[in-house]
């Protein structure tokens, strides 16, 4: 068999439309706004062949560093052999949608904030950095509370 | 008979997949809806303005509308059923008012955007083909892209009635002449005077004037209204011409009224006891009865 590997090969469930969601988009996707440096995730959609990105950036999250009327710019990170390097694609609107990649950041940001002014009001510092889980307290241990759990090895029996 | 192949079976309905509410419900073209609503993206979050022109049986609806992710947002709106004010009485929804419900929106919009001064349409209405100019160093003409919804746009159809008015109002929306009433397809060109009669409403008084002479009994009842409110063939052509000055002067809406509901009775009702219902039930069938 000849080999096919045209820029749609084996694309043929991952551009597809879901279950009952054929036809017309819905119009949420034609009333976006794009901005420089929005973070987008990059979805194919099946129905609209113009525009399309390549097969290899469906799923991937890029931002934005060109609007343009009918589409946006995007820069992904794509790894070739042992670099990584920051593809540039123009994309339809359609084919588009705002990410949630973000979203925990923002909210945190929006809380530090908050957290900071409480403490200037009440001329406290607070320590809002983020930080691993450090090792457990060491504690002292009560010989009178504590139920005393003998460990050893099992004693070998024959099975036989 | 033989074997008969079912066709809908139980897979086939599992799988069936709906059109938008709005399109089942036969009010919503998507197509030429998001046509009309998607803006250029490099244009951001500036609002892209619709002339929405809707002909109904009594009334004609004339709104600049724009779209957000949330829903439409009306600009401004002028109604058929506020030309009475302007002295147009009776006759809403012909041509020829549809042209001034277009014409007052233009206005009203304009006056809202202060841009009324500046561009002022084609004050003297003879039918040929405008489409306001830019003024040099001052704000652009307000733009709008003309929304038919479901109407068939055929040539001489209303909708474009409301577009011409709009246009002669001091509106920027782009279209051809093929439309409008007057325009030959064989010739290729536009009778402005043939236009500037359905402006002026002539088409009707000449059918008027023609059912006076061969058709009394339909003149009464189709031209009831006009007969109530004494308004003659010759009348016609007057009326719209004196609603156009008086849009031109103040196209204002109506003042809101404040509404009272002080009055109102509804306020002293209490529900009916148990016992008041059963007595209202049986005095209700023993009416009944008695009427048997």
């Amino acid at each position: 068999m000849p080999h096919s590997f045209g820029l749609r090969a084996r694309t043929r469930y991952l551009f597809s439309r879901g279950f009952r969601n054929h036809g017309l988009l819905q119009t949420t996707t034609f009333l976006r706004t794009f901005r420089l440096g929005d973070y987008v995730d990059i979805k194919a959609t099946g129905n609209v062949h113009k525009g399309m990105p390549h097969k290899f950036y469906h799923g991937r999250t890029g931002r934005v560093w060109n609007v343009t009327p009918r589409a946006v710019g995007v820069i992904i990170n794509k790894r070739v052999g042992p670099r990584i390097i920051a593809k540039k694609i123009h994309v339809r609107t359609e084919h588009v949608k705002p990410s949630n990649s973000m979203a925990a950041h923002l909210k945190r940001i929006q809380e530090n904030k908050k957290a900071v002014v409480e403490a200037k009001k009440a001329g406290k510092w607070v320590d809002v950095r983020r930080n691993p889980a450090a090792p457990k307290d060491g504690f002292f241990v009560n010989p009178r509370n504590t139920e005393f759990v003998e460990v050893k090895p099992v004693k070998y029996e024959l099975l036989l | 008979m033989g074997f008969v192949k079912v066709v809908k079976t139980k897979a086939y309905y599992s799988r069936y997949q709906v059109q938008f509410r709005r399109r089942r419900e036969g009010k919503t073209d998507y197509q030429q809806r998001h046509r009309l609503i998607t803006q250029d993206k490099n244009k951001y979050n500036s609002p892209k303005y619709r002339l929405v022109a809707r002909i109904t049986n009594t009334d004609v609806i004339a709104q600049v509308v724009y779209s957000k992710i949330v829903g439409d947002f009306v600009l401004c709106a002028a109604y058929a059923h506020e030309l009475p004010r302007f002295g147009v009485k009776v006759g809403l929804t012909n041509y020829a008012s549809c042209y001034a419900t277009g014409l007052l929106l233009a206005r009203r919009l304009l006056a809202k955007l202060k841009l009324a001064d500046l561009y002022k349409g084609a004050e003297k209405v003879d039918g040929k083909v405008f489409l306001v100019k830019p003024v040099d160093d001052k704000p652009r003409p307000f733009k709008a892209n003309l929304d038919v919804g479901l109407a068939r746009t055929s040539t001489g159809a209303k909708v474009f009635a409301v577009l011409k008015g709009a246009v002669d109002g001091g509106i920027y929306v782009p279209h051809g002449e093929t439309r409008f009433a007057g325009y030959n397809a064989e010739s290729k060109k536009l009778n402005a005077e043939t236009l500037r009669g359905y402006i002026f409403g002539k088409h009707v008084a000449s059918y008027m004037t023609l059912l006076q002479t061969e058709d009394e009994d339909a003149y009464k009842k189709i031209f009831s209204q006009y007969i109530k409110n004494g308004v003659a063939p010759k009348d016609i052509e007057t009326i719209y011409a004196n609603a156009h000055k008086a849009i031109r002067a103040n196209p204002a809406p109506a003042a809101k009224s404040t509404k009272s509901y002080k009055d109102i009775k509804s306020k002293n009702l209490s529900k009916r006891t148990l016992k008041q219902k059963k007595a209202r039930v049986a005095s209700i069938k023993a009416s009944y009865k008695a009427r048997l």
